[in-house]
């Protein structure tokens, strides 16, 4: 089988907003008025924040002895994932590949899962998406139908939850495209969005299961961790910790 | 010759498979399905689809691009992996891009101002009236012998452009070519070349290198070459055996200095003196590089000139007055951090590299910028690492075919002689532009006939830019070529909207990796208003001038001149644009000494220095050009040390508008990561969205402060405040910062506009407002960083 997972090595990570962007780009992601970003409603599946320091730790103390860090945060795509659990239509899934997708024409808004999920990265529309003018001429065509209508960078309605695909349709594609060679699907032909246009090369991607693959190696890392390990939601993005 | 690395021989043999493979790469590399694929039932096919290269403009680092066309509409941007400066990735301003050409506030034709100057009352006009207008209006001024009152200021404006624009003012007859290099970069190319005798930029093997000094240089934000720095300093970390080290040197630590592996508060504008006692400390404890200090450098023992005279050198100079304890009171840096730094510094030779600033840092208003530049530069020098692997390179580019002669003609060449409209070279004796001393100078009395605006929106970008809506009311005919109605084109009697980035021809030299290269910034879709290249527009204004200033363009458009000018790189048009970018990768070390070391690496800029392959640690050329002032008026240029003091570099008492005791704080305009150095980024929402990640806020601006000092001023996190200097206030929110010095500020830069667009306008404020708007007397340099408020709550 295949278990695909992102490693992002915070060591390499500066903190750009290149993925947040490229992101937003692929998945059709609306803007939001300023008046609903401020109350926290702006999605961005890939979002880049400062990390909250512990007090208690020696290097966020007092200046000069500072230290800020930054993390990238895309869905975990979990393999105990808490946000199925508590949908009560079944629009969130897991798929065979182990990437949790989301069924737009199932979902009913009620929005157990974004307060289930602990990483804070299912995102509601509260207002109808709307690019203003022109601008909603770069939005990316594609498609993609599946058990899962609607999956993909269509344009999700008001009162729908959305989240991170790994950029499915992108697999969707690799996949078409070794079909139209007549080869077998190559693993390093598909690449979410973020992964492509990391400015620091920090994140990579791959097969879990495969055990010579970029992602399982850098797993075995001693800087490998995941966030909420504890909570036993079993993250495939794996992240490598600075210094 | 250096054998090449592994890397650099995967590019080569990327390069040599032909474009064929290549292409097919691009095509897998943006995900793009080919025509007729999707047969599996999942996936819909989408339309006619297609990829084109180009190059980004939203900062001057010159990314590659990849744009994915479906049905001729521009629905993803990519980074270009064959693009040596940012291979495959892109940051947030060139992914949001396609707001740019999709934005709705973008002018969509030529257009005449019909009420008065800044009434926003236009009529649109045709191409052909707007250019015979210009026309008209230069042969008039040509007529009255007075070409030199034309004057054309210009922003980044990369390649083949640059040139085009001093040729087109040469055909006129004017010498006012001034580009906006004085509000940035100046400081930097100067100490290069009253060092190393190079008028350019230096390049960094950040690759090789195993630690860096890094000055002020924002590497990985806000800096010169952000895309570049930012590779370079992932593999410097992670890409092979052994992790360099990267000290940041900044009052503020920003995410540059978040992520480097030590944080340097320094007291603002006293980079030279910690430069120097790091210096100090590499000469006494013998680390310096004694064969290229001896055989290669100038200046660092004591010497007497051709006359006889003794002149101090640089040893004696920082022995003398720069120890660790010294530079301690000045910097506020503890005199074992500057001794630890230098052990490390120099223990790492020639492997090790002090980083110049690409933009701000430094810049300190008075004429230490310079020094301060200087010194970090002689860093290199004092442990060899100019021109070594992992340290210092100089940019090469590709040569590009001769222009063919100007014609003769008597008008340009009297107005030609006259002086520069900005004093660059007179007022200013060692500037080569002073684009925010314009307003001023106009203002003054200087008389300006015609005034073009490339690329360029000074009433926003520059201190105190409200001259300029002075200085305008002076100028009978102002020219703006800006896609958006900006602050400056509001004043204009004609704009003539650019087509944007994502939909012109134009080159683009790629910097900062030493070797030479181009890249390609082609169409990606159809323009989609009635918008015209500048290029094209001053070829057609001088066709229709008639002879003499046509002869000099004979090109049918900019397309067929940069086809032109480019035939000499090694590739054909085709393959150019195919591949988006070309360069000879793998940069050719010169052996000290050597033809080519004298003639690319050391000294080849110098005017009246020797160029003897010496690099200069006493500035021989700065010797030249101020050794005849007497005390008074080296005062006056802001140099108070005497003797062989100002040939060398040194700390120079700082000097700063406002009064200590009523403005205690130091302002600082900070550029993002986010909206980045031009204002159009400012009109894109999604980069507005993004652009306060650091402190959690998003379409506005905000003032950083060390949370202890607003403890003290009983102001908490998020209180309004107001941000007063003695040439204005600003009202805005404040957060607490605890990587900033107390005595700092700092306002995000990019916001307060009252212009551009709708998300642009009106949201936050401009901190160049209440900057100092005076020049430095010196070099001409904008004096971005010499100002002190006081922050109280509002």
């Amino acid at each position: 089988m295949t278990r695909w997972a992102m490693v992002i090595d915070l060591d390499k990570c500066v903190a750009c907003q290149g993925c947040s962007i490229a992101c937003r780009f692929e998945n059709n992601t609306p803007p939001v008025k300023p008046s609903e970003a401020l109350k926290g409603r702006a999605i961005r599946w890939n979002d880049v924040f400062p990390f909250p320091t512990n007090p208690l730790e020696a290097d966020a103390g007092e200046y000069p002895e500072t230290k800020q860090r930054y993390i990238p945060r895309p869905c975990m795509h979990c393999e105990n994932p808490p946000c199925i659990k508590v949908c009560p239509v079944q629009a969130t899934f897991k798929n065979e590949e182990g990437i949790v997708q989301q069924n737009y024409a199932r979902c009913i808004g009620c929005r157990f899962c974004t307060v289930a999920c602990p990483y804070g990265v299912r995102y509601f529309n509260w207002q109808e998406p709307e690019w203003e003018g022109t601008l909603n001429e770069h939005l990316n065509p594609d498609r993609i139908e599946g058990p899962g209508d609607l999956e993909g960078p269509a344009v999700r309605p008001k009162g729908v939850v959305e989240k991170c695909t790994f950029c499915i349709q992108r697999l969707q594609k690799a996949v078409a495209r070794a079909e139209a060679e007549e080869r077998d699907f190559d693993p390093v032909d598909y690449q979410p969005a973020c992964v492509q246009t990391c400015t620091g090369k920090a994140r990579y991607f791959g097969d879990l299961d495969d055990p010579e693959s970029t992602v399982s190696l850098f797993e075995k890392s001693p800087r490998a961790f995941r966030l909420l390990e504890e909570v036993g939601t079993h993250p495939k993005v794996i992240y490598l910790r600075e210094g | 010759m250096k054998p090449l690395s592994r890397r650099q021989f995967l590019k080569v043999s990327a390069t040599a498979a032909g474009t064929t493979a290549v292409v097919g790469g691009l095509q897998a590399a943006l995900n793009a399905t080919p025509v007729g694929a999707g047969s599996s039932g999942w996936l819909t096919p989408v339309g006619e689809e297609h990829i084109v290269t180009s190059v980004c403009s939203l900062c001057p680092a010159g990314c590659g691009l990849l744009g994915r066309v479906v049905d001729g509409k521009l629905v993803k941007l990519e980074g270009n992996p064959m693009h040596p400066v940012n291979q495959g990735s892109l940051c947030p301003k060139g992914q949001a891009a396609p707001e740019l050409l999709y934005n709705p506030d973008r002018l969509t034709g030529p257009m005449r101002r019909t009420g008065d100057r800044g009434s926003g009352q236009w009529e649109l006009v045709s191409w052909k009236e707007a250019i015979n207008t210009i026309a008209q209006k230069l042969n008039d001024l040509r007529a009255a012998g007075h070409p030199e009152q034309a004057a054309f200021l210009y922003g980044e404006t990369r390649g083949q452009m640059r040139p085009l624009i001093e040729r087109f003012m040469q055909a006129v007859g004017s010498p006012n070519a001034i580009s906006h290099d004085s509000l940035n970069i100046e400081a930097v190319k100067l100490a290069m070349l009253y060092t190393q005798g190079v008028y350019d930029l230096p390049a960094y093997d950040i690759e090789n290198s195993q630690y860096i000094l890094a000055f002020g240089a924002n590497l990985l934000e806000g800096g010169r070459n952000p895309q570049r720095t930012i590779i370079g300093q992932s593999y410097f970390r992670r890409g092979r055996a052994n992790r360099g080290k990267i000290v940041m040197i900044d009052p503020r630590q920003g995410i540059t200095g978040a992520k480097a592996d030590e944080w340097v508060p320094i007291k603002p504008g006293t980079d030279a003196a910690l430069a120097l006692g790091i210096a100090n400390v590499i000469i006494r404890a013998g680390l310096v590089d004694s064969d290229f200090i001896h055989n290669y450098s100038f200046g660092f023992e004591n010497f007497k000139d051709s006359k006889g005279k003794k002149h101090k050198g640089f040893k004696d100079f920082v022995l003398d007055n720069y120890t660790p304890k010294k530079v301690e009171a000045i910097t506020g840096v503890s005199a074992t951090t500057i001794s630890r730094l230098a052990g490390e510094f120099a223990g790492h030779a020639p492997q090790a590299i002090a980083m110049m600033p690409g933009k701000g840092g430094l810049l300190n208003g008075s004429i230490t910028g310079l020094y301060a530049a200087m010194a970090v530069h002689i860093l290199n020098a004092l442990i060899g690492s100019i021109d070594a692997p992992g340290g210092v390179q100089v940019q090469r580019y590709f040569p590009c075919a001769e222009w063919s002669p100007m014609p003769t003609d008597p008008i340009a060449e009297k107005g030609l002689a006259t002086g520069r409209l900005d004093g660059a070279g007179t007022v200013f004796p060692l500037g080569k532009h002073a684009y925010q001393a314009v307003a001023d100078r106009i203002l003054a009395g200087q008389t300006v006939g015609a005034l073009f605006l490339y690329d360029a929106n000074p009433v926003y970008e520059v201190p105190g830019g409200q001259r300029f809506v002075e200085a305008f009311k002076n100028v009978p005919f102002i020219v703006s070529f800006s896609s958006f109605m900006d602050e400056t084109a509001q004043y204009a009697d004609l704009v003539l909207p650019e087509p944007t980035f994502l939909e012109r021809w134009q080159d683009d030299a790629i910097e900062g990796l030493g070797y030479p290269g181009v890249g390609l910034r082609q169409p990606m879709v159809e323009p989609l208003y009635d918008t015209m290249n500048t290029g094209d527009v001053l070829i057609k204004v001088a066709q229709a001038m008639g002879d003499p200033v046509a002869k000099a363009f004979p090109w049918a458009g900019f397309e067929e001149l940069l086809q032109e000018r480019l035939k000499t790189i090694g590739t054909d048009w085709d393959t150019l644009k195919e591949l988006g970018a070309w360069f000879t990768p793998g940069y050719r070390f010169a052996r000290r000494g050597s033809k080519k070391w004298v003639e690319e690496v050391v000294g080849k800029d110098r005017a009246s220095a020797p160029r003897d392959g010496r690099f200069d640690l006493y500035s021989r050329e700065l010797s030249c050009a101020l050794s005849n002032l007497s005390k008074e008026e080296l005062a006056a240029l802001g140099i108070n040390k005497s003797g062989d003091a100002p040939f060398l570099p040194h700390q120079e008492d700082l000097t700063y508008a406002g009064d200590e005791a009523e403005y205690p704080f130091h302002l600082n305009v900070i550029t993002l990561m986010s909206l980045g150095p031009y204002s159009v980024a400012a009109n894109m929402p999604t980069l507005q969205e993004i652009s306060g990640m650091t402190v959690g806020e998003m379409w506005d601006s905000w003032l950083e402060m060390n949370p202890e000092t607003a403890r003290e001023l009983n102001l908490r996190d998020k209180d309004m405040v107001w941000v007063e200097s003695p040439f204005g206030k600003l009202k805005t929110k404040m957060r607490t910062v605890p990587g900033l010095r107390p005595d700092v500020v700092n306002l995000p830069h990019n916001q307060g506009h009252k212009a551009i667009g709708r998300w642009a306008k009106d949201r936050g404020v401009n901190g160049l407002e209440i900057i100092n708007p005076a020049s430095e007397p010196a070099t001409g340099l904008a004096s971005m960083t010499n100002t002190r408020v006081k922050v109280y709550r509002a």
